[in-house]
């Protein structure tokens, strides 16, 4: 405590001093009158405008950029706050000629009217159904896959491999073509397993997690040999306790994939039983251009982006991690 | 290390991966290459016992093909639009990020949010945004309207107000109003993995050029630009092959009509192609477009690496 | 529990799969550890010391040959059916568990009547913890303790199933050399304390030299030597043997037996009953004994104080290395600025190598 007040006091004196000497030099600098009667050679004067320059300079630098972050920022935020005042606003104060930046009247009850036009309730739950599923089904896959790449040794693991990752390259419009009718010679259209099955296997998740599982050193795996852990059990305590970072970062980016996919169960799941968020939201509200009912419209928007604020707020850290680690466009 | 005649433990492990992986991913690679190459293939008929002859019919037909060729010039122009402007709009907002000290944190976040968006949902709000409500002609017996916010934002400072989504729109305020929502939805990655690299360089360099007396300008060319190569190359083709998947930013502003209500189609791009076609139940040609775009995204990927060869440095 | 090799072999694919062929490993090993002794396998890098103890361990299995713990043979028992324990050169603690679990972990996969529960796991792990000395550190994480704590730690996570062998991969070569010295006297104390038959791996001579009951001198998958430490230094077997052990080294010359008389360049150093014939003459650094009139004159290069000896360096054209070392008590007095030095030598610390097969030649 005494150690950092005594630190704190030295800064402040030293800020002062700097302040002092600041305004020493600006009175340098414009009375030339002065500079003489101290007797300061000519070469020290142009010394202190450097300085001085150089100080100007510094500080004009920091306020350009934090201006331009500032402005960028806002810019960023900006469909935000709009989606949020908006949803806010009677439809009367949303068409006004001259928009207003913050509701006159709070009308919480769009967001009520929303969650009924839209039935959100039921595709809440349709896609907490299918996100929860497929993730956990999608992790006890790519555990296991990864393990048996990273740990385990088997005839023509390199090659099946290799063969895994040349499969990442294709686009996956390619394999929807001929999945859609696959899934309609099932009969799956329409279910809950349409959504979930056919893309349970991720090549890439396998591939992050194996390199994860790669970095764990071999000792450990031998250490738990020789006191007779089973191959389960060590994925289990040691494999997946250690690669848990990116087990929570490919739960993330798989839950999010569920909140926000589109084109496949708008193909092969559209019915009311069904359906997921974003189709629900974008079938409840086809109109988005003319004349519509924004508040209500925006509301069902907030809704809809809110969980994924949530994770956003308390998951961060992870979802920063594994995005800049994997470099996955959602 | 360690003898394993165990063999079929791994397979075990394997087994849920490699019961699905055929069904899911091989045979779709093999059936969609096979029914891009039967002419005129389509799934209802061949169930029917329709026989299909084997050719390049499906690919001759689509890239002659009006809405094809529409939709390739939409999806080529969004990229070449959206991949330049965000790249550099992030590398500047990452080098300036990267020289602040105070709120570093605060605004990282703050450009990284519009990363965990639903691209349909703040699609519908940047309609919103540019939306005009009532005529845009503004005739008198309009009850109430609003150029919307993005107008009202234009005539603040003096401008015209534009017809951007509505009826009526021109194909170049469509265009615009895309690239804006594009670049705004792919700077947050962009942003991360750039500033990850720029926080990787050794600072070294840094303060080499600052004895040096180098000038700002010419330290983020000669010194930020080549040491971050890598990484933007990196976001630089992932950029391009993201745009050429581009499909939902288009739906969440103009709906699946995929164009202004008077024009529906006209923003269409080669993902959307491929789904039209697919549920027109015409799969030969959603295939050879699907193959086509793969190709499209091979070629850009290989000059990438070509280019990177020459030009990428790695510290 | 005596363990028991024999003809074991082990041989690896060739890494070089277009060359093809084979690598063998270790090469018919041949020896019996007595129950309770301290062991150590010594050799440089490369001489299969790591792959014969990793088959002791059970995890690597043997080409051929067989392996006997007591009368049991092991040969084809998995490592946990085995009851051994081992500590790897890094540790190997798992970083996400406590002291106190990266110990009990091992006791969590006994089954059936050997099961224990949660009181009596703690107890041991106590106990374990207590006889390496690190009953303080029990809930702190590997990532909080020096490479010192850590290395005692995994002897306790090695020891706490109280294990019928106990094996160690080079156990002090990641510590600094202070604590190297702690350590070994500790790992000998805890051996002595438990009585567990214990092999041990390493590449430094000293550190063999210093704890083993007996050591396993090891080049390119062959056994060189095997016995008690001043065995083995004062009578080694070929070359190899005689300059692996000892620091200094031993000192190599080009010698000659000519009309029953040894030279080392133009000295007669010695009389032996042997025909004439090249040979390598390996004189121990303390084999040399200051005489002025002494049978062997070489070049003076320096002289090094250390306190306790003087080390005296120099150089003869017949010698296999650019300098001498000798080793003479610090008392002796010598003339720094002389051009030459002569010495006698010790009988019992000159040895004689053939000089085509390196094997001793005795005399």
């Amino acid at each position: 405590m005494a150690d950092d007040m005594t630190k704190n006091n030295s800064t402040l004196q030293n800020d002062k001093m700097e302040i002092k000497s600041a305004v020493e030099n600006e009175a340098f600098a414009t009375e030339g009158v002065e500079i003489k009667a101290l007797k300061k050679t000519m070469k020290e004067k142009d010394m202190n405008r450097v300085v001085i320059t150089q100080k100007v300079m510094k500080v004009m630098v920091q306020v350009f950029l934090y201006l331009f972050l500032c402005i960028m920022a806002i810019v960023v935020l900006f469909p935000f706050y709009w989606m949020i005042i908006s949803s806010l606003k009677t439809l009367d104060e949303y068409r006004l000629s001259v928009p207003t930046f913050w509701p006159r009247q709070l009308m919480l009850h769009n967001y009520a009217d929303a969650f009924n036009t839209a039935s959100l309730g039921v595709l809440f739950k349709n896609t907490m159904i299918v996100g929860i599923v497929s993730t956990i089904l999608s992790l006890v896959i790519t555990v296991l896959s990864a393990f048996a790449f990273a740990r385990l040794e088997f005839k023509g693991k390199n090659t099946l491999f290799a063969a895994l990752l040349a499969t990442m390259m294709i686009p996956g419009e390619l394999f929807t073509i001929t999945n859609y009718q696959t899934v309609t010679n099932l009969g799956w259209t329409n279910t809950y397993r349409v959504l979930i099955i056919p893309f349970l296997v991720s090549v890439f998740y396998i591939y992050l997690l194996r390199q994860n599982f790669l970095q764990i050193p071999n000792e450990l795996y031998l250490a738990a040999k020789v006191d007779g852990t089973s191959d389960l059990k060590y994925l289990w305590r040691v494999m997946i306790p250690l690669a848990l970072p990116t087990l929570i970062s490919i739960t993330i980016l798989k839950m999010m994939g569920a909140w926000n996919s589109y084109i496949w169960p708008r193909l092969v799941a559209n019915d009311e039983k069904h359906r997921l968020i974003t189709n629900g939201l974008r079938n409840a509200f086809t109109e988005t251009t003319g004349d519509v009912n924004y508040p209500q419209q925006m509301a069902a928007v907030a809704l809809v982006s809110f969980p994924l604020f949530l994770v956003f707020v308390f998951l961060r850290k992870y979802i920063m991690k594994g995005v800049s680690r994997s470099g996955i466009k959602g | 290390m360690v003898d394993s005649k165990q063999q079929w433990k791994a397979w075990i492990y394997l087994a849920p991966a490699i019961i699905l992986l055929p069904v899911f991913t091989v045979w779709p690679i093999i059936s969609t290459v096979r029914m891009a190459f039967l002419n005129g293939y389509k799934g209802l008929e061949a169930v029917g016992g329709a026989t299909f002859n084997f050719g390049i019919e499906n690919f001759t037909k689509v890239v002659k093909y009006k809405k094809f060729t529409q939709c390739l010039k939409n999806t080529i122009l969004l990229c070449v639009l959206t991949v330049p402007i965000s790249t550099f709009l992030a590398l500047i907002i990452a080098v300036c990020l990267n020289s602040i000290k105070v709120f570093q944190k605060a605004l990282q976040t703050i450009f990284f949010l519009p990363y965990v968006t639903n691209s349909i949902a703040i699609g519908m709000v940047f309609a919103a945004m540019f939306n005009i409500v009532g005529s845009f002609l503004g005739t008198s017996n309009e009850l109430v309207q609003t150029a919307g916010i993005i107008n009202n934002v234009i005539m603040f400072f003096g401008g015209e107000k534009i017809n951007w989504i509505n009826a009526g729109s021109s194909y170049v305020a469509n265009m615009t109003v895309m690239t804006v929502y594009i670049v705004w939805n792919a700077l947050p990655f962009k942003i991360l993995i750039l500033l990850g690299g720029l926080q990787s360089i050794n600072k070294q360099y840094y303060d080499a050029a600052k004895v040096d007396g180098t000038r700002r300008i010419r330290v983020f060319w000669r010194i930020t630009v080549p040491l971050l190569s890598p990484m933007l190359a990196y976001v630089i083709i992932t950029g391009f092959i993201g745009g050429f998947k581009e499909y939902t930013s288009i739906v969440g502003i103009f709906g699946e009509k995929m164009g202004p209500a008077d024009d529906s189609k006209r923003l269409n791009t080669m993902v959307g192609f491929i789904y039209d076609s697919l549920s027109t139940n015409n799969q030969g040609r959603a295939s050879a477009a699907a193959l086509i775009l793969f190709g499209i995204i091979l070629i850009v990927t290989l000059i990438n690496l070509y280019v990177g060869k020459k030009r990428v440095h790695y510290a | 529990m005596k363990v028991v090799l024999e003809n074991v072999t082990k041989i690896f694919p060739s890494r070089d799969k277009k060359a093809g062929g084979e690598v063998v490993a270790v090469n018919n090993f041949n020896f019996e550890i007595p129950d309770g002794k301290l062991i150590g396998l010594l050799g440089p890098s490369g001489c299969g010391k790591s792959t014969t103890l990793y088959m002791i361990s059970g995890l690597q299995k043997l080409s051929s040959g067989h392996i006997y713990f007591g009368e049991e043979d092991v040969s084809d028992l998995s490592p946990e059916n085995r009851g051994v324990g081992l500590v790897f050169q890094n540790y190997a603690l798992y970083p996400h568990m406590t002291v106190k679990q990266n110990i009990m972990f091992p006791l969590e996969n006994l089954k059936g009547s050997d099961k224990l529960s949660k009181e009596e796991r703690i107890e041991r792990a106590r106990e374990a913890a207590r006889l390496v000395q690190i009953d303080e550190l029990l809930e702190r994480k590997p990532s909080e303790l020096s490479g010192g704590q850590q290395q005692r730690v995994a002897i306790a996570r090695a020891l706490v199933k109280m294990p019928k062998v106990l094996l160690l991969d080079e156990p002090l070569s990641n510590l600094d050399a202070r604590l190297r010295l702690q350590t070994r006297e500790e790992i000998r104390r805890i051996q002595r304390e438990t009585k567990i038959t214990t092999v041990f791996v390493t590449h430094d001579q000293e550190e063999a030299m210093s704890i083993s009951d007996m050591i396993v001198v090891m080049k390119l998958g062959v056994i060189q030597q095997i016995g008690a430490p001043q065995d083995v230094y004062d009578n080694p077997t070929n070359l190899f043997v005689a300059k692996f052990l000892g620091t200094p080294p031993i000192n190599v010359f080009n010698g000659e037996v000519k009309n029953g008389k040894l030279y080392i360049g133009k000295d007669a150093v010695m009389d032996v009953k042997l025909e004439d014939k090249k040979v390598f003459v390996g004189i121990r650094p303390e084999g040399f004994i200051l005489n002025p009139n002494g049978v062997l004159t070489n070049d003076l290069l320096s002289v090094e104080v250390m306190g306790r000896d003087v080390s005296i360096v120099s150089s003869n054209p017949a010698s296999a290395n650019p300098t001498i070392r000798s080793i003479i008590d610090a008392d002796s007095k010598i003339d720094r600025d002389a051009k030459t030095i002569s010495f006698d030598i010790k009988p019992n610390k000159i040895f004689l190598f053939d000089a085509e097969t390196e094997e001793r030649i005795y005399f």
